[in-house]
């Protein structure tokens, strides 16, 4: 069977019960605080490095999801989401408190890399400091933002009217010696090669790279707040489709009806979860396809035959999706517990255009095969290019295509099952080149995967009794989960682990709503594979992580 | 040849009209220019707007153009009006007036380098302006000028994408312009002339002669290899896909184009395009028999026509399959590929044609 996991299993993998754990951090935690989904830990602000340094060397918890921080009426927290790589449904929070008057805590940043980006977030958004930090300043936000919008006592209606009064010079101290002879680059946030708006801050030594930064932020819509001002039961579900907004809407949905379904303790019937299943494969295919068209229009320029090749085949299966939503782009199809609608009548003409779709996609596979994988000049061109050693890859907390490019056996359908997934039969993709090209292949390979599971999932809602077909579960009209609980849960999107966080607090709307995106944490590994490399394998690079700013912005 | 050697242009119309005075034949000389210039910059206006869009969908499974005129026709005019009506976005301290120069030198230098090509005839008319003895090296030094211009915009520009565009073309240029006069070489060695008429002259016997069809001498039959390498300096010279690394939108934004507006961006394409012609023209001339064809000789012109586009086809063909090679790559195949083969295939040329002949 091709979900088992590969036998080859560490002591990282032991599982450990929440107090064998407690044992393990002893005089660290100072109190209890677990979650839905898994024992929480508090900690004092100052232990922060040493507790998850211990966690993540003795007890193996190498992948930091996430650091969702929030503000309380008598306390700022922090709360780490630690998973293992080698099964993330071993889970642990760790949970720091800050003081309300000085909200300050230690840095995750010297244990996991990944810490930087979120720490930033954390303090850009809600305004804790942290200790030890090496960089830290605004990241979604302009740096002139007064205030920090997620804390209780903002003032949204204070306009911004601070100016800036002149731009850090880049070169002052590294990189500009009295020998070097570098040039500093604005790569976007216009530029044809950003797949949205992204801007690198780039500092070249002749063509080579010496030092690149992200600066993201051009594509902020405040949409945790968004979804913290709406109800559970209906008004978030159309916020996911604008996060991730390349086709890979249902994905999306799923990550926060997943969520939200544990939260309040919904079943959802099997039928629609094999909807669910099948559609989102068919957004997974539709979001390669254009991480598959974009990289060649990266590599090859602007009048590639593959862009177009490509964008046909995400047509078909786009239109499948719209026969199946009522929708192109925003789908809004999932509802909690189930799915808003049944299959399109007839029926059988959408199994047939289905079918009609997956029987001549590998032809089309191929045909990218012969223009792309197989052409010498891109394999010279991606081929040892954007190198991502795995142990760094864990260490950014890469997810998706990405990790899975580096070697990383990493799949949340298979290691932390939801939907219909664990009862079909497919496999995960894993590559061991670590470099672009991996990563392309990855994507091409999971297109494959991706049809045998809608094929599957199709011959079973074909053979489904009629009087079965139950597409929604019963839902209360308003969902009030109970006070102070708390959910971290994650779906695969298609660019990785889509997490969402919710702490509830008796009412019908999210107290906390945090969003772990993928390309987030995939973008932060862009200095990792560009520094050294020429400006075209930045490029290269960037279209190979395959990010979209809608998602890393939020 | 068979015949006599037309009358060059010019000098048809000097004795057609009867002007034997020194202002008549200046006169002769500027209609002729305008005449070859204007057939030039005919196809190009054809290329740019229309063809070039045409020949895309086709390879990328769309329809392009086609609601104006028949066959979309009427693009042309109508894309002509649109990018002169733009404004002329003149950037902050951009270094005048090498910045406006550099997009007329373009053109200019790529409609110069046709002075020598003999186009074949149309009828009575040889369409061939001048033909010097030199005239083969000629075509290259005015074909290799295009590389000052794109540095002179480069640099002027005042952008640094600009300027990496700038010194990519330089960089380029260098790499791929020995290998190409190099491999040329070799077809002068077999003309044994470095006239452009000779050199059309010299491929127009019969090479071999299977089943009644004769193969002409074409050079790009004698030397097939030969044929290849110039074919690739020549796509590496004019600056296409693989090659198209001094613009590469995708990376440097279209590179020393990137201030550039309205008229100037006209010119920049305009020069492009026909800097694609005169790659083309040279290729039909030195391998593969210039303006030599089935039919009379009256018609060559058509058939010079049919093979510059043919190459022009060939190169949006390369940009819908091709990536792109990296710099340094480009600059490594240049360097340490195609010189070394070049001057082995120019060594072989010579031992076997001082063995043979």
């Amino acid at each position: 069977m091709s979900l088992e996991r590969p036998d080859t299993v560490d002591d990282g993998a032991v599982e450990r019960t929440p107090d064998e754990l407690e044992a393990l951090l002893g005089d660290l935690v100072v109190d209890r605080d677990d979650h839905l989904n898994a024992p929480g830990f508090v900690i004092r602000p100052d232990t922060v490095q040493e507790t998850l340094r211990t966690l993540k060397e003795q007890a193996g918890y190498d992948h930091l999801s996430v650091v969702s921080a929030q503000e309380y009426e008598n306390r700022y927290e922090s709360i780490y989401h630690l998973k293992k790589y080698d099964d993330p449904t071993q889970e642990v929070s760790i949970v720091v408190p800050a003081d309300k008057d000085d909200p300050v805590s230690e840095s995750a940043e010297p244990v996991f890399r990944t810490a930087d980006w979120h720490e930033r977030e954390a303090y850009d958004l809600i305004g804790i400091e942290y200790d030890d930090h090496p960089d830290l300043r605004r990241i979604l936000l302009p740096e002139t933002w007064q205030g920090h919008p997620l804390s209780m006592d903002y003032d949204k209606d204070r306009p911004q009217i601070a100016t800036l009064p002149e731009h850090a010079n880049p070169l002052e101290d590294h990189h500009k010696d009295a020998e070097s002879d570098t040039m500093f680059l604005n790569i976007g946030p216009h530029h044809p090669a950003t797949h949205g708006v992204l801007h690198l801050k780039t500092v070249l030594d002749g063509e080579q790279v010496a030092d690149v930064e992200p600066d993201i932020g051009y594509l902020h819509r405040s949409e945790e707040q968004m979804a913290q001002s709406g109800t559970y039961r209906h008004q978030i579900m159309p916020y996911p489709d604008r996060w991730d907004y390349i086709s890979a809407g249902l994905l999306n949905e799923w990550a926060y009806a997943r969520a939200a379904e544990d939260l309040a303790d919904i079943e959802v019937p099997e039928y629609a979860q094999v909807i669910r299943t099948m559609g989102a494969e068919m957004c997974r295919i539709a979001a390669h396809m254009l991480a598959l068209a974009t990289f060649a229009l990266d590599i090859n320029g602007d009048f590639t035959a593959t862009f177009m090749y490509a964008i046909n085949d995400r047509e078909r299966v786009q239109n499948l999706l719209e026969d199946l939503t009522g929708q192109r782009l925003m789908f809004n199809y999932f509802r909690l517990g189930g799915v808003v609608w049944d299959l399109p009548e007839p029926r059988e003409e959408f199994f047939s255009d289905t079918r009609d779709f997956l029987d001549q996609l590998p032809e089309s596979i191929e045909e990218y095969h012969n223009l792309i994988t197989s052409n010498e000049i891109f394999q010279m061109r991606t081929i040892d290019t954007g190198i991502l050693p795995p142990e760094v890859a864990k260490n950014y907390g890469a997810t998706g295509p990405v990790a899975r490019g580096s070697g990383v056996d990493y799949d949340l359908r298979r290691d932390d099952p939801y939907g219909y997934y664990d009862e079909l039969d497919w496999d995960v993709v894993t590559e061991d080149g670590c470099d672009n090209f991996s990563r392309l292949l990855v994507r091409m390979r999971e297109v494959e995967e991706s049809a045998k599971i809608i094929e599957q999932c199709v011959d079973l809602l074909e053979d489904w009794p009629e009087d079965e077909r139950n597409i929604q579960a019963n839902v209360p009209r308003t969902l009030r989960p109970d006070d102070d609980t708390e959910i971290y849960r994650a779906v695969e999107g298609a660019k990785g682990e889509l997490g969402i966080y919710i702490r509830a607090d008796g009412t019908d709307k999210p107290a906390r709503f945090k969003i772990r995106s993928p390309c987030f944490s995939n973008l932060q590994t862009l200095p990792e594979m560009a520094n050294g490399e020429y400006i075209p394998d930045v490029i290269a690079a960037l279209g190979s992580l395959d990010v979209v700013l809608g998602e890393v912005d939020r | 040849m068979g015949t006599a050697p037309a009358q060059l242009f010019p000098e048809f119309i000097v004795d057609t009209l009867g002007l034997d005075s020194v202002i008549g034949e200046v006169a002769a000389s500027l209609v002729a220019a305008f005449v070859v210039g204007n057939i030039i910059l005919a196809f190009t206006g054809v290329a740019g707007p229309w063809a070039k869009r045409k020949i895309t969908a086709a390879f990328t499974d769309r329809i392009a153009v086609d609601r104006i005129g028949p066959y979309g026709l009427l693009i042309i005019p109508a894309a002509a009006v649109q990018l002169l009506a733009k404004e002329l976005i003149i950037p902050e301290g951009v270094d005048r007036p090498s910045w406006d120069i550099a997009p007329i030198l373009l053109p200019a230098s790529a409609l110069l380098g046709f002075s020598v090509i003999p186009m074949g005839q149309l009828g009575p008319i040889n369409l061939q302006l001048a033909d010097p003895e030199v005239g083969f090296a000629l075509v290259f030094a005015f074909a290799s000028i295009a590389s000052v211009s794109l540095v002179m915009a480069g640099y002027a520009s005042n952008n640094k994408y600009s300027l990496l565009g700038g010194l990519r073309a330089v960089a380029q240029n260098l790499a791929y312009e020995i290998p190409l006069i190099v491999t040329a070489m070799s077809v002068v060695i077999f003309a044994g002339t470095l006239q452009m008429s000779g050199i059309v002259g010299a491929q127009t016997e019969t090479l071999v002669a299977v089943a009644g069809v004769s193969i002409p001498s074409w050079y790009a039959f004698v030397n097939p290899f030969a044929f290849v390498l110039f074919l690739t300096a020549n796509m590496a010279e004019i600056g296409r896909n693989p090659f198209d690394i001094p613009e590469a939108p995708t990376e440097i934004v279209g590179g020393y184009q990137t201030e550039y507006s309205s008229a100037y961006f006209v010119l920049f394409y305009l020069g492009e395009f026909v800097h694609i012609f005169l790659g083309g023209a040279i290729l039909a001339v030195t391998f593969l028999g210039g303006a030599s064809g089935p039919g009379p000789e009256s018609i060559g012109f058509i058939w010079f026509v049919v093979k510059i586009w043919g190459f022009f086809l060939f190169t949006q063909w390369a940009r819908a399959a091709l990536p792109r090679v990296r710099i340094d790559q480009l600059i490594e195949i240049g360097w340490k590929g195609m010189l070394v083969l070049s001057f082995a295939n120019l060594v072989l040329t010579a031992v076997i044609v001082g063995v043979i002949a």
